[in-house]
């Protein structure tokens, strides 16, 4: 061994040593674990949400942060719900909490429940905002306590491009159509185009069953789990079917319906605002926005609200400035603007809106002032089961529409497996069912 | 060929060559040619769509049917999503914790591969299937207690935290490659190297390590690659100092068509650039175990 050491430093030795030398920084930044790079653009208040995951609308949202967030910098993260639900829950049992705010949509933050700091005092902060009773009270979860603060707003409406209007049924108002127009608008398209036109977002990761939940059933039934079962919602399952049928078959694969439409193989359909509102775009004069339609029982339509969270155990604040500076109209309306979820604030919408929103912007203001609106929410207070509740809706749709098979048998089939998720969460009804504090929804 | 030429001429007397061996020989290499093409096209078609798609504009991926050459080149994508948050610092992470996993599950695994190639020891089968549990255990049920651990230990949103899982996640494929590359060098030059006078660590350094290069170059693009793609360990240990595809992918999936084909391309350059890298070693691998 000793002659080896006695070797003068051959070229080859030194260039080992040469890399060797190089690769230390890297690998003692790794080891040392301190010089990782930010991600989300070095803030130093983060601020976690399940909403802007698109990278366009990731980026533009940033902006609108940057502008009206003045006293710090925000880093924010778009992530999957079981990210955030991940993340959240382990900071806070950590009692380590460096996540302060979490953005989601009503059914993310009711997951969060347990983990968020009851924030009545931000409340009172914004009482001057009009932030209207029906949020307030949909932001306790089904406490006593508000457990969030409402962020902003969406629904869902029909978009339809303007050669099919030719279509409608005679005598049909466009922004005042009945289901029956509908069904009856979609067979005319499917025998004149010789296609089917209409599309529906029954793709993986499509909300095709806030269709179900908040409009077809509210709409015939008058309910969303009471009647689920009932001679009424067999009308509407029956209804579906045949409207399915009549649907462009590929509407399995759409997880949103603004790529059909811009790939012009879906010229009708409804969806939620922040993706139809990337179909007219490039061309708005084509294109109409529609309310939804009516059915027996009247203008069912389903209010999507996001609100903000607060961790418990983190710097509430520092929360309560983000919250506020993002409660003021103008930032509520740049939101509007850029990516298309609409103020929970009250005040008058821009008028420089870009069309494409505008045209939304109408459609959704008939839709909220019909006389004979009901309006639903998402299911409040399942927390973790909320996924269980859609997938009942979502079986529903396959069994029936898809497989053909008898509305009564599967409905009653599902209504006990419904029941079930809704006896062991032991939570009262919602919107537009009646909720009776203390007492389980029942699906009968 | 030049006894072909006048056994052309003798065909006339009546003495036929026989061709069908050379015909035979021609048809097999050609089919042979074929099937390389066949499985090299399998293998860069996909790629060459991603590219294409990468850099076409958002309109031309409307088009039906979508074209095959890159007619409506646009770099418009690949720019925006270049130039969104976290994309270059992403990259930073990726790289440190994949260098930093590579050399620390090598640091770790070779030699217990080492141990268990050349020490028979109890229990050794067992302990070899033991390794392979760390990978029967979905991390989704380990997500929250993991982060807590990680929370707790101070080394939460670190590059070093994600290292430290990635090693535990890839150490049983480095353990079991480096093995049985161990298991091939043989015993007699260590044992030689012995003799003329290497300590044991003196023997692995010198003889048995240069020899073994080539496998342990095959088991760090498994452990590169790994690390490079895994997503969720990172998305669970990380909030601010995120890899690549744990700050990206979330919002890909969720974006236009365009941008998860250029997130794509941009995901899968690194890892190639490091395959393409690492090649000549393993084809030297090749040379060595085929002997």
């Amino acid at each position: 061994m000793s002659s080896i050491n006695d070797r003068p430093l051959s070229r080859r030795t030194a260039l080992k040593f040469g890399l060797g030398a190089t690769a230390m920084p890297f690998l003692a930044g790794s080891l040392s674990g301190c010089q990782g790079a930010s991600t989300s653009g070095g803030g130093d208040f983060t601020f976690i949400s399940t909403q802007f995951t698109p990278i366009e609308e990731k980026q533009r949202y940033e902006k609108i942060l940057s502008t009206h967030v003045k006293d710090f910098k925000i880093a924010y993260n778009s992530m999957t719900a079981g990210e955030v639900v991940t993340q959240v829950s382990a900071q806070v049992k950590a009692n380590k909490v460096s996540i302060g705010l979490v953005g989601g949509l009503h059914g993310d933050l009711a997951t969060l429940a347990d983990n968020l700091e009851d924030l009545d005092t931000v409340k009172s902060q914004l009482s001057s905002a009009g932030i209207s009773d029906d949020l307030w009270s949909l932001a306790t979860l089904g406490g006593s306590t508000v457990k969030y603060i409402p962020w902003m707003q969406a629904t869902y409406v029909v978009a339809a491009h303007k050669s099919t209007l030719a279509y409608l049924p005679s005598g049909a108002d466009q922004n005042k159509l009945t289901y029956d127009q509908y069904l009856q608008w979609a067979i005319n398209a499917r025998k004149a185009t010789g296609k089917a036109v209409f599309g529906f977002p029954a793709g993986p990761k499509g909300l095709y069953h806030r269709f179900f939940q908040g409009f077809l059933l509210p709409s015939f039934t008058g309910g969303q789990v009471t009647g689920f079962a009932s001679a009424d919602a067999i009308t509407a399952w029956k209804y579906m079917k045949e409207l399915w049928a009549n649907m462009n078959p590929a509407s399995t694969n759409y997880d949103n319906l603004q790529e059909p439409m811009a790939r012009g193989e879906v010229l009708v359909g409804w969806d939620h605002v922040a993706r139809l509102v990337n179909a007219p775009k490039d061309k708005p004069d084509d294109w109409v926005m529609l309310p939804s339609p009516t059915g027996p029982k009247g203008q069912g339509y389903m209010l999507v609200v996001a609100g903000f969270g607060v961790p418990r155990g983190a710097d509430l604040d520092k929360a309560t400035k983000v919250m506020t500076s993002l409660s003021q109209l103008p930032a509520q309306a740049e939101t509007l603007r850029q990516n298309a979820f609409f103020p929970v604030v009250k005040g008058d919408l821009p008028t420089d809106l870009p069309p494409a929103v505008s045209l939304e912007a109408k459609a959704v203001g008939a839709q909220q002032n019909a006389s004979n609106a009901i309006i639903a929410v998402t299911p409040v207070g399942l927390g973790k089961r909320d996924g269980e509740v859609s997938q009942v809706y979502k079986d529903c749709f396959a069994q029936i529409c898809k497989d053909g098979k008898e509305p009564a048998a599967v409905l009653g089939a599902q209504a006990k497996v419904l029941q079930g998720i809704l006896d062991q969460a032991k939570v009262p009804c919602w919107a537009p069912d009646k909720a009776v504090a203390g007492q389980t929804c029942s699906v009968a | 060929m030049s006894t072909l030429a006048p056994s052309r001429t003798e065909q006339s007397d009546d003495v036929p060559v026989d061709l069908r061996p050379l015909r035979r020989l021609k048809r097999n290499r050609l089919l042979l040619q074929l099937a390389c093409v066949a499985v090299s096209l399998f293998m860069v078609v996909p790629f060459y769509l991603i590219a294409v798609a990468a850099f076409s504009s958002p309109a031309a991926m409307n088009e039906f049917p979508l074209r095959f050459l890159p007619t409506a080149f646009s770099v418009e994508t690949m720019s925006t999503f270049l130039s969104s948050t976290g994309v270059g610092a992403g990259l930073i992470n990726s790289l440190i914790v994949a260098v930093g996993t590579l050399a620390l599950s090598l640091v770790v695994g070779a030699p217990a591969g080492y141990a268990i190639a050349r020490y028979v020891f109890k229990g050794r089968d067992q302990y070899q299937l033991f390794l392979l549990f760390t990978r029967a255990l979905p991390i989704v049920v380990l997500s929250v207690p993991l982060a807590e651990l990680f929370l707790n230990v101070g080394m939460y949103d670190t590059p070093l935290a994600v290292v430290l899982l990635h090693t535990a996640l890839t150490l049983p494929t480095t353990i079991l490659v480096t093995a049985s590359v161990f298991l091939a060098v043989p015993v007699d030059v260590e044992e030689a190297a012995r003799i003329f006078g290497c300590g044991p660590l003196g023997a692995f350094g010198r003889v048995v390590l240069p020899l073994a290069l080539p496998g342990i170059s095959a088991a760090s693009i498994f452990t590169f690659v790994l690390s490079w793609n895994e997503v969720l360990g990172a998305t669970i240990l990380t909030l601010n100092q995120r890899t690549l595809p744990a700050t990206v992918l979330s919002s890909l999936s969720d974006s236009p068509l365009t941008f998860r084909f250029a997130g794509g391309f941009f995901l899968i350059v690194p890892a190639l650039i490091f395959i393409a890298v690492m090649r000549k070693y393993l084809i030297n691998m090749w040379g060595t175990t085929i002997r």
